[in-house]
């Protein structure tokens, strides 16, 4: 055992002891995994489902309990392939019957016992191991097979059945035993080299052995009593009835006309398996003619319909013969009644019933008792199968277009799933998928890294966590926006702001909605990826702030405080509002004086000290050249409020002392129209300047008079106008 | 003290738990362990939020665990109760609760006792 992998099992229960308790009886001989709630452990199968090979399963839990864990792995077929064991103090029969329905194999009661539990799951362990086993090889050996014939095999064979009147069963015992003996034939003697696909299609083929039975009346088919020589010569037809069916059935196998000629002659089996088109290579219906045919053939030349010998008789309608016998011997019919399985072989060897190839006998003789249990437990899966049709049939039609998934399937699945993933991870984005039914919200792992939110997300829509994360009503409008798609154009853009960690985050959101194609289509969920869009987008907003400032001096430009003091008057209809329009007075001479560069240290200077002297709430604008703006909100006492910030306003660079003129208009006075504003301001700034510059007025409705005098112009405009 | 005197303080089932678990490293490890878990102050708090549903699973997640060490007498009292809220609240909830209570203190007590003991 040393260096093999150990399998792996995962153990889910909500309390920690309960789990350690069970990771210390089994973690000698296993991995153990271990989740604390049903989330959790769907989680865990989600990605580990392939390497899993048993779950431990507690039914009580927060979150998503037991039976929520058997529900997701059957809708995902997990259940196909990882036995589950119950672990629970639960014995209501209620939880035990809904358990056992979900697929569970086996239940374990606390307390436990360390001998019980190991035990139980070795023995689950090993039943599944030779379960997938065999289903593997069955799979591979009739794969194609059953793809094309089984039901069409089924239909036919039920059909004789039906009429014969026999038991419903004896089609599957004679499938059982010809599958048996053919096994036990080539692992005797090389006589017989079959491969497992030849027995695998010979023992299809088997099933269609009294075909012909179809054609033979009833009277005589289903005839309580001993037949007369007539009706046994119309009964022996069937053999080479249901060979000329089957000839039909394969076209240009031979014509009409040439088979006429030849059908009933000895000759005419050999010459048609000669024949049998190649291409078409359909090895079951050259093995089901041998068989029906040739099923009624004696070791020693003396059956019919073409009295071969020994092995002229090809094996597969020598075994098939042989299983016949012995199921019309051990079942009961209309003038029988059903003889004892060890009789009955001791009537086959004795020759009471016709006459077998020898090495045949031998392995009856060796194997009897084999051969005993393997019918014994044939009748038992007659009896499963018809009610395991009818479960998987109801199966396939909850999970809609379904079929079983084959191990196949799931190996390709998850090699589908484990690229998936690594180019989810290469690819550092958040991406995440949603399900309709279950009600799941999936994040790539690196998605839930970055974001800090877990995988998986039952009921997404009620979970506060990811409420927090998204936004209010975030996921919905997703969801809407998936609806409003069509199959054809399934494809959205969002923008959202996203919360990771509490923070504010833009993101940009695209989906591709997952329709169903039915004729009318259902929305099953989506695909999606979200990309942190947040620096982009600040970015922008950066440029877009550079628009409206001044590069010299950092403040707003005229037009976008002009913007902003409307908006901002519109939005507080009570607030107490002041625009103040400030001058630098006698600048052209210090530019002249001393230089552009000087004069830039001015302004800069200056707006540095405007904007300290307000509230970074409050606007200051450099309208243009030497002009700004202040527009401030304020409670009281506007006369030393403008007091303080005017003596800020005067100050020296370099010895050099720089005083400016200041207009200020209230809002209170002029009214909250910016133009009404701008011109009271203006105009007192004029009127400071005509009475000597160097210090700050309100407006007052006076100053009109002044501005009349001069043509209806302020100074300032007329030095532009200049 | 014993891991013996131990389940007798606590009423367990000592010869019960070794036949099951087969080692008395394990039985005392988890014995130890019982004292971390968090079920008893999630019943405690359920029980006076009434939030039925936490209280359900705390003493569910109490009873299991009880059966597991055999801790014959708070394990009983810990299924009482753990019926009388499966479905609603049963109108003995309370009075169960109080038993669960005195019970755990006496199993928490014995086993700290013996944790003392060995020096732990």
């Amino acid at each position: 055992m040393s260096g093999r992998k150990k399998q792996t099992i995962l153990i889910v229960d909500d309390s920690e002891m309960n789990r350690s308790i069970l990771a210390d009886m089994l973690e000698e001989e296993y991995d153990i995994m271990e989740a604390e709630d049903g989330v959790e452990a769907v989680a865990i199968l989600s990605k580990h489902v392939a390497s899993l090979s048993l779950v431990l399963l507690d039914i009580v839990m927060p979150r998503m309990d037991g039976f929520g864990v058997l529900s997701a792995m059957n809708q995902n077929g997990w259940i196909v392939d990882v036995p589950v064991i119950m672990v629970s103090a639960e014995s209501g029969s209620k939880s035990v019957e809904r358990a056992y329905e979900l697929g569970v194999t086996d239940f374990i009661n606390r307390p436990f016992d360390a001998l019980v539990v190991r035990r139980r799951v070795v023995n689950t362990i090993l039943l599944y191991a030779k379960q997938k086993r065999l289903i593997g090889m069955v799979e591979d050996q009739i794969y194609e097979t059953e793809q094309r014939s089984t039901l069409m095999v089924d239909i036919l064979s039920n059909i004789v059945e039906f009429r014969n009147g026999e038991s419903g069963a004896h089609i599957l015992h004679v499938r059982t035993l010809t599958d048996l003996l053919l096994n036990l034939l080539t692992a005797k003697t090389g006589k017989y080299p079959l491969t497992p696909r030849e027995i695998a299609v010979i023992t299809t083929a088997s099933a269609l052995h009294d075909v012909g039975k179809i054609a033979i009346d009833d009277a005589i088919l289903n005839k309580p009593g001993r037949l007369t020589d007539a009706e046994f010569a119309i009964m022996k037809t069937h053999t080479t009835v249901g060979a000329d069916m089957l000839q039909k059935a394969v076209p240009g196998w031979m014509t009409a006309e040439e088979y006429e000629t030849i059908k009933d002659t000895a000759a005419a089996g050999a010459e048609m398996l000669e024949r049998m088109p190649i291409r078409q290579g359909e090895a079951l219906l050259k093995e089901a003619y041998a068989i029906c045919r040739w099923h009624h053939e004696r070791w020693d030349g003396r059956g019919y319909p073409d009295g071969l010998k020994g092995d002229q008789i090809p094996i597969s309608a020598q075994v098939v013969a042989l299983a016949d016998v012995y199921d019309a011997l051990t079942s009961p019919r209309v003038y029988k009644p059903a003889i004892p399985h060890s009789q009955a072989v001791g009537m086959i060897l004795d020759g009471q019933c016709g006459q077998f190839n020898p090495l045949l006998l031998e392995c009856l003789r060796e194997n009897e008792e084999e051969i005993r249990r393997a019918m014994q437990e044939s009748d038992d899966t007659a009896e499963k199968l018809q009610q395991r049709n009818v479960r998987s049939m109801s199966e396939e039609a909850l999970r809609g277009e379904g079929g079983t998934v084959s191990e196949r399937t799931l190996r390709l699945l998850d090699y589908e799933r484990m690229k998936y993933r690594f180019y989810a991870a290469m690819s550092e984005e958040i991406q995440f998928e949603y399900t309709v039914s279950p009600d799941m919200l999936t994040f790539s792992s690196y998605g839930s890294k970055a974001l800090g939110l877990e995988e998986i997300f039952m009921d997404p829509r009620k979970n506060e966590k990811l409420a927090q994360f998204m936004g209010e009503g975030v996921m919905e409008e997703i969801l809407a926006r998936q609806r409003q798609t069509t199959p054809d154009a399934p494809d959205t853009t969002m923008e959202f702001v996203l919360h990771p960690e509490g923070e504010d985050r833009w993101y940009r959101v695209i989906t591709r909605a997952v329709w169903s194609d039915e004729q009318t289509p259902e929305l099953r969920g989506f695909l999606g990826k979200a990309v942190d869009i947040h620096n982009e987008k600040m970015k922008l907003s950066e440029l877009e702030k550079k628009a409206a400032t001044d590069p010299l001096t950092g403040l707003l430009n005229r037009a976008s405080a002009r913007k902003e003091i409307e908006q901002r008057l519109a939005r507080h209809p009570d607030g107490n509002f002041a625009l103040a329009e400030i001058d630098v007075d006698d600048f052209k001479k210090i530019n002249d004086e001393l230089g552009h560069m000087f004069g830039d240290r001015v302004l800069q200077e200056l707006s540095r000290r405007m904007r300290r002297s307000v509230r970074s709430s409050d606007i200051c604008c450099r309208a243009g050249g030497e002009e700004f703006f202040l527009f401030l909100e304020y409670n009281t006492d506007i006369e030393r409020t403008f007091q303080r910030i005017y003596s800020n306003l005067c100050f020296t660079v370099e010895d050099r002392s720089v005083t400016v003129s200041m207009g200020v208009a209230l809002d209170s006075a002029v009214g909250r129209e910016y133009e009404g504003l701008y011109h009271a301001a203006d105009l007192a700034l004029y009127t400071v300047k005509r009475t000597g510059k160097h210090h700050f007025r309100f407006y007052e409705d006076s100053m009109n008079d002044l501005l009349t005098e001069y043509g209806g112009r302020t100074e300032t405009e007329k030095e532009r106008t200049i | 003290m014993t891991l013996q005197d131990c389940y007798a303080k606590l009423h367990g089932d000592c010869d019960e738990v070794f036949s099951r678990l087969r080692s008395e490293r394990l039985v005392q490890k988890f014995v130890l362990k019982f004292l971390d878990d968090p079920s008893y102050a999630s019943l405690e708090k359920a029980m006076a939020d009434r939030d039925r549903e936490t209280a359900f699973r705390a003493s569910h997640t109490i009873k299991g665990m009880c059966q597991n060490l055999s801790f014959t007498k708070l394990g009983d009292s810990a299924d009482k109760l753990t019926e009388a809220l499966r479905n609603d609240w049963g109108e003995n909830a309370t009075a169960l609760f109080e038993a669960v209570k005195a019970d755990y203190a006496e199993t928490a007590a014995a086993i700290r006792e013996f944790k003392t003991s060995l020096g732990l």
